[in-house]
């Protein structure tokens, strides 16, 4: 018996090895969302990180670096403002007055470099030298002075990585800024559409794309890019949206994460009225 | 000879350092050469098919753990493309391989099984066209790959390690 496992060892090992360590990635594919899994992820790119941040910051130059970080902060700061500014515009101040809209002038921001980018072109991600220790959180949008970059996936204590507009993982609620119409964004590998809009909608080339306000991911409304292409497609009965992002991933260095997740408040109220509306049904 | 053993799966921190770090400075329109897969075939090359596998698995799982990449994956993709490298690994053609533009050849090849391995994992949905993942998202990586390993071809490191 022992002589036959040693002859089929000696003959098919490197297959035998093969199918293991085929199934041993298929089973860790699955494990995907095990926090466990989450946790090992963060000690090891948190641990890296640390040797990729010395290699970057070889790269910059100290001082111009600081005060390169402060006027982008200043920009990051009056971009959001702006946005704001022009939502106010298009929805009557007033009313918004009458209905008690709170005013969310101010959001914290916390200034981050980039230190490392992944390798793949449709799971594009950042690496940043911002973690748990400066606030920073799963969920919180990334930012630039241009607009919306990406979301942090994973924290560890010093560093985070973004997933970047340019991830196909990455769907984002967002919205078209002139006719207030809602749409899921996504990133297909080469370009990035807006999908299952019906070709009946207002949806015009130029409009201005902002993330939407009933975006579960992001609460402000941040710009994200202009439709550059409008095709309605006669077969399916919905539009073909191409988006040009306002940022262009590939020189960016620095960026800012706004130190804000969706409001928790406004989480559970969603959720007792879903259990309501689940316990009438029944 | 044990430093010998575990040195390429030392080495590879120092490629995914170069990798995350310098290698996008050479990017061409968002294309990046593998500077990980070079090293792995190179190493399934001089030592074989079951050594190659192993690495590769390695390397595939460390790369999915540090980038954020989806767990799994790159392993996936990156095991199959150290077995296949593995395949011309044999005596007497194994000096051809390394030393000449057939390596070039062959990481192209292993390129293509592991960008196209790892596409299905990311790039593939229902509205996927897989002429255009083909092309854009393995072929033209694996183009730059195996121009970048001619480079290698002619390193000391290469030269070195041979000896």
């Amino acid at each position: 018996m022992i002589r036959f496992f040693t002859n089929v060892w000696n003959n098919f090992k490197e297959y035998i090895v093969l199918v293991i360590l085929i199934l041993a990635s298929l089973i860790i594919l699955s494990q995907n969302k095990s926090p466990q899994v989450q946790k090992v992820r963060a000690i090891a790119f948190g641990s890296f990180a640390t040797f990729t941040s010395i290699i970057s910051d070889m790269f910059s130059v100290t001082d111009l670096k600081r005060e390169n970080q402060q006027l982008r902060e200043r920009n990051a700061e009056l971009m959001i403002q702006i946005s704001k500014l022009r939502k106010y515009g298009i929805i009557n101040e007033e009313l918004k007055d009458l209905l008690g809209f709170k005013d969310t002038a101010n959001v914290p921001l916390i200034p981050a470099t980039i230190i490392s980018r992944s390798l793949s072109m449709t799971q594009n991600m950042l690496t940043l030298n911002a973690g748990r220790k400066h606030g920073v959180l799963p969920g919180m949008p990334v930012v630039n002075d241009r607009g919306f970059i990406g979301i942090v996936h994973s924290v560890s204590e010093d560093f985070s990585i973004a997933r970047t507009l340019n991830n196909v993982d990455l769907k984002l609620t967002v919205m078209d800024e002139r006719s207030r119409i809602n749409g899921i964004m996504k990133w297909t590998g080469e370009e990035l559409v807006i999908i299952n809009i019906p070709n009946t909608f207002d949806i015009k080339i130029g409009d201005r794309i902002v993330t939407s306000g009933i975006s579960s991911i992001v609460p402000l409304p941040l710009p994200v890019g202009i439709v550059e292409e409008f095709r309605p497609s006669e077969t399916s009965g919905f539009s073909y949206i191409k988006v040009k992002p306002f940022v262009d991933l590939k020189p960016i260095e620095n960026v800012f994460i706004i130190a804000e997740v969706q409001s928790k408040q406004k989480k559970d109220l969603e959720l007792n009225f879903y259990r309501r509306q689940s316990d009438e049904i029944r | 000879m044990k430093f010998d053993k575990i040195f390429p799966f030392l080495i590879f921190f120092v490629g995914l350092l170069v990798q995350v770090t310098i290698i996008p400075l050479v990017s061409i329109n968002g294309i990046v050469p593998d500077l990980i897969l070079i090293m792995l075939v190179y190493y399934s090359i001089t030592r074989g098919q079951l050594y190659g596998t192993v690495l590769g698995a390695y390397y595939g799982l460390s790369v999915d753990l540090i980038t954020g990449s989806l767990l799994g994956s790159a392993m996936l993709s990156k095991t199959l493309a150290g077995f296949i490298a593995g395949y011309f690994s044999t005596e007497t053609k194994r000096d051809i391989n390394i030393s000449t533009f057939n390596f070039s050849m062959i990481v192209f090849l292993c390129s293509m099984i592991d960008t196209l391995i790892f596409s299905f994992f990311s790039a593939f949905d229902f509205n996927t066209n897989f002429v255009t993942v083909l092309f854009e998202h393995a072929l033209l990586p694996s183009l730059y790959t195996g121009v970048v390993s001619i480079l290698f071809i002619f390193s000391p490191f290469r030269r070195k390690r041979l000896l």
